[in-house]
């Protein structure tokens, strides 16, 4: 027999569904939150990247704690960057149990849409402390120009 | 809630936390990317355990076009009773994961009991 959660407390009152959906959207949105593991999404596998432009170059940063190198597949493909990896469990330990368990495991894609084309034989990328930083140079001809018209009388 | 804001503000975020127990031992495995051994101060309290990460975040120029990485330091308090061992605390970090093992006292050890024939 399947258990099923039991959300509902108030049978009879049905708003209270709309105010618990409506809290859950709302902690979404919510700058400050803290990680939560419930709710009525669940807890995307999507790591946290930064995005950075600058003037020469593109940033980007992505949190990836225990991951290493070889875990990570960073490719770009003409102005598109896809960061792809998966994240394993610990597996050591077989007794015992887990009293709590907030982060994530498994295999993530971010896809990113460069909004102009970089010189993809300069790209560089460093894993440090669990942040994965790549950095991406914009190409000569693609930086604004400034061309002088001479003006003839 | 303006209050809740200021308290982060001066101690930062709780790290995700996996929490796993076994016979010899609680483990805590805390998620502090950009945190160093350097910056990472982990003290007892008596009945407290505090854990404080310094995120090191590389200052770069440039205008965010997305920004989900939050800038804020780690820190959790974690209440532990008798049965933990003060003195075999050990803390490791690799990779911005924070294992954090606790040993669990002697006499709080399953144990077999050796049955002597009358």
């Amino acid at each position: 027999m399947a258990l099923v959660k039991w959300k509902n407390r108030n049978l009879y009152d049905p708003w209270t569904e709309m105010r618990t959906l409506q809290d859950e959207i709302n902690e979404l949105f919510r700058n400050d939150r803290l990680p939560v593991t419930t709710g009525l999404f669940d807890r995307s596998v999507t790591p946290a990247i930064d995005f950075i432009e600058g003037e020469d170059d593109f940033t980007v940063t992505c949190e990836l704690p225990g991951l290493e190198e070889k875990d990570i597949d960073v490719s770009i493909a003409s102005n598109v960057l896809t960061l792809k990896g998966t994240k394993k469990t610990e597996e050591e330990q077989k007794k015992g149990k887990y009293y709590k368990k907030e982060s994530w495991t498994g295999s993530f894609q971010r896809t990113l849409a460069l909004p102009q084309t970089v010189d993809s034989e300069k790209i560089s990328a460093q894993l440090k402390n669990g942040i994965l930083q790549v950095v991406l140079p914009k190409k000569e001809d693609s930086k604004p120009k400034q061309i002088t018209v001479e003006i003839k009388e | 809630m303006s209050d809740e804001k200021e308290l982060q503000k001066v101690k930062g975020v709780p790290a995700p936390c996996d929490i796993f127990h076994d016979n010899e031992s609680v483990i805590l495995y805390l998620e502090m990317p950009g945190v160093t051994k350097e910056n990472l101060q982990i003290r007892v309290d008596k009945d407290l355990l505090i854990i404080d990460g310094k995120k090191e975040t590389a200052d770069i120029e440039g205008k965010y076009m997305i920004h989900e990485i939050r800038n804020n330091d780690f820190h959790q308090e974690y209440t532990i009773d008798d049965t933990i061992d003060r003195n075999n605390i050990n803390a490791v970090i690799k990779n911005g994961i924070v294992t954090l093992s606790l040993g669990v006292i002697e006499s709080e050890k399953p144990r077999k009991i050796q049955i002597t024939a009358g």
